[in-house]
């Protein structure tokens, strides 16, 4: 559409096109930005406030006090639980993206026609609820379950001595949170790989360079924004994980989440609890922002 | 955010309290019969009743009869109130009431302070003075309610704050260490909370997901009354939780869902645990050989009744809907039905199983007694024990 440099060209119906789009623009941005804004930042504001004590649904004395965080930042014992769930976020994240990459590899690189097809049992899990899924693992992994009963059938354990740790602990919570997540994972892999151009690794083959090498060289540089978005997909949700941890946590799988959930729900302590839900809020967004900005920052050096 | 429902759409996913609920099978009107019975030679002092005189309310007929109820999940229509139910005469004299849910005594408290404006709201015992602090309730008239003189007088007594009847006890339970006695053979020979901790018994040990109730136990162990709240200075709360996180080695897990727990103990993935009486009477209907044990420092037990909205509108109603609900017609039917205590003493339990006869000491006419047993009682403070468990969870 040729548009005249001249701006008193500009005819009546164009811009009555210009004022059309631009409402319908406002209209379809204005909703989510209204729904955000209701739903998530007002929210996130109350929580904030409730955290330092100038806001309550509940009458009482209200007054300005950073006691909560102070408390929070001189290791009370959330600090040990916050920790703890970063190591079992961390833990699973990088689990995940090391099994799913020769996933996404195969799918997006060799599998061929099939791959469609392939990607959609991939992700059939998804069309399980995830409290289905919990669940499922708790059969896979009990005294009673089908790797104990495993066990117990080749003669590796006896029924008195099942697998130590295998529900009701740390790895419980990081293989149940690794299983949920590996066709999460896969996606953004498969989708960065799919995008790949072939004609790099000809070209590589060409130099002379051995499989290994154009993987090295190649792929994987090429690839790491989708394993990074990956790897946050993973993170992120799983820092403040609740119900697995609720379910095959056993005693020692405590997470953050849990602790959030205990503050609102068992001592009515909603400024802890909110106190708490605000830290990790502004930890992912930190996240967000260096991961964002190491994401833009490989795109450049790529192109 | 309302969770009010017409009373025809009932069944929901159980909470953490509802399993306080409707856990416990406690089969317990033959104690409570003769504790009534024998509480009966030594008349309790009567409470005060309403301030305001029952003469002086409107005649019920000018009542709207709307009443909104705060309740537990299986408590509602038409589950008690449906044909064939408990409360089926009430509802066919005054029509449905409509209910909302609450899921643990903290919960409610929490939307009643957020908005919603029950009626009639169904705490626990150990939370009448929070309710009374709120300014939300005002005592009942007990003479709007015939039935009412033949509930358990020292639950009834124990129900009373600041010598105002502003609770009618009506169901309870027991809470005690349940144990597989194939497996589990507690120290000194003799039933003890102690069997929580026993290194012999490390990772098939269940203790309740509960800010206060591990606490109370450990104060049982260590031989002084729990809920005499001046022995919880710092030093002792801080002994308690080093206590218990030392011992959590022996814990497989902290059970927060209770068919989970029977589930574990029936597979055998824990031979002891904290439970309620129903814990107790699906487990032993499996072939799992269990016994519920009897811990001479003596049992917890709960109790959860009725308190009266301050500003209702709806008062006659309240009080017959509360009558209805501290009948032996309602007794009857929560017994074999949730397996639970009920205050009403006029109840036959000739029907009862032996085996819960003997579980539950049903003959024992004082088996509700301290020592042998313990009330709920209110917590000052419970925000100091949640914290205190947390730090127990976080270690």
């Amino acid at each position: 559409m040729a548009v005249d440099a001249r701006p008193v060209a500009r005819s009546a119906p164009f811009l009555r096109g210009r004022r059309r789009s631009t409402a319908t623009t406002a209209g379809l941005i204005g909703t989510p930005i209204v729904w955000l804004v209701v739903f998530f930042l007002v929210p996130v504001g109350i929580a904030a406030l409730y955290s330092v004590g100038v806001f309550s649904f509940f009458p009482g004395e209200q007054r300005f006090t950073l006691t909560y965080w102070k408390d929070f930042v001189d290791g009370s014992v959330y600090l040990d639980v916050f920790w703890r769930s970063v190591k079992i976020s961390l833990l699973t994240s990088v689990i995940a993206v090391l099994l799913a990459y020769p996933l996404a590899y195969y799918l997006a690189l060799v599998a061929g026609s099939r791959k469609y097809v392939l990607l959609l049992i991939l992700i059939s899990p998804f069309f399980v609820s995830y409290f289905l899924r919990l669940f499922a693992m708790k059969v896979l992994l009990g005294d009673q379950g089908v790797v104990n009963s495993f066990a117990y059938w080749t003669g590796i354990r006896d029924p008195e001595h099942p697998i130590p740790q295998l529900i009701y602990s740390q790895f419980a919570v990081v293989t149940t949170l690794i299983v949920i997540y590996v066709p999460f994972v896969a996606l953004p892999i498969f989708a960065a790989l799919e995008n790949l151009d072939r004609r790099l690794l000809e070209a590589a083959s060409d130099l002379g360079a051995s499989r290994w090498q154009a993987f090295r060289k190649v792929t994987l540089p090429l690839s790491l924004p989708g394993v990074l978005a990956a790897f946050v997909f993973v993170f992120i949700p799983t820092l403040g994980e609740y119900f697995t941890p609720l379910l095959v946590g056993g005693t020692s799988g405590h997470m953050f989440g849990n602790s959030i959930a205990d503050a609102f729900l068992s001592s009515q302590d909603w400024q802890t609890g909110s106190m708490l839900s605000v830290f990790l809020l502004a930890t992912v967004a930190i996240l967000m922002a260096v991961f964002a900005r190491f994401l833009s920052m490989q795109r450049l050096e790529t192109e | 955010m309302s969770t009010e429902h017409d009373g025809e759409t009932t069944k929901r996913t159980l909470g953490r309290g509802d399993f306080l609920k409707l856990g416990a099978l406690t089969v317990g009107s033959g104690v409570l019969a003769a504790c009534g019975a024998e509480g009966a030679s030594e008349p309790e002092p009567a409470a005060q009743g309403s301030t305001e005189k029952a003469e002086e309310r409107p005649p019920i007929e000018s009542e709207p009869g709307d009443l909104n109820i705060l309740e537990w999940a299986g408590y509602e229509y038409p589950t008690l109130g449906g044909k064939g139910g408990p409360l089926q005469p009430y509802v066919d004299q005054y029509g449905k009431p409509k209910y909302a849910f609450l899921t643990s005594d903290d919960q409610a408290l929490g939307k009643v302070r957020a908005g919603v404006t029950p009626d009639i709201v169904h705490p626990c015992v150990s939370y009448v003075k929070d309710w009374v602090d709120l300014g939300y309730i005002q005592p009942w008239d007990t003479s709007l309610m015939p039935n009412f003189k033949d509930l358990n007088p020292s639950l009834v007594k124990n129900a009373q704050y600041e010598g105002q009847q502003y609770f009618v006890p009506l169901d309870w339970s027991f809470s005690a260490p349940m144990y597989r006695d194939d497996m589990v053979e507690p120290e000194g020979g003799e039933d003890t909370w102690a069997v929580m901790y026993d290194d012999r018994y490390s990772g098939k040990i269940s203790w309740w997901d509960s800010p206060l109730e591990n606490f109370l136990i450990w104060g049982y162990v260590q031989g002084f009354d729990p809920y005499d709240w001046d022995q919880w200075t710092d030093d002792v709360l801080g002994d308690a939780t080093s206590y218990l996180i030392e011992k959590k080695k022996n814990v497989r897990n902290f059970w927060s869902s209770e068919p989970d727990m029977i589930a574990d103990f029936k597979n055998g993935n824990i031979w002891i645990a904290y439970a309620w009486g129903n814990a107790f009477s699906q487990v032993k209907s499996s072939d799992v050989s269990v016994v519920y044990g009897d811990p001479k420092e003596g049992r917890l037990s709960w109790n959860c009744g009725l308190v009266l909205a301050k500003d209702t509108e709806n008062y006659r109603h309240a009080h017959e809907y509360a009558n209805a609900w501290a009948s032996a017609e309602m007794a009857a039917w929560l017994i074999p039905n949730y397996a639970y205590g009920h205050t009403n003493t006029t109840v036959s339990t000739a029907d009862i199983d032996p085996a819960l006869v003997e579980a539950f000491k049903l003959d024992d006419p004082t088996a509700l007694e301290e020592p042998k047993a313990h009330i709920e009682r209110y917590a000052p403070d419970r925000r100091r024990f949640a914290r205190a468990w947390e730090e127990v969870k976080a270690a």
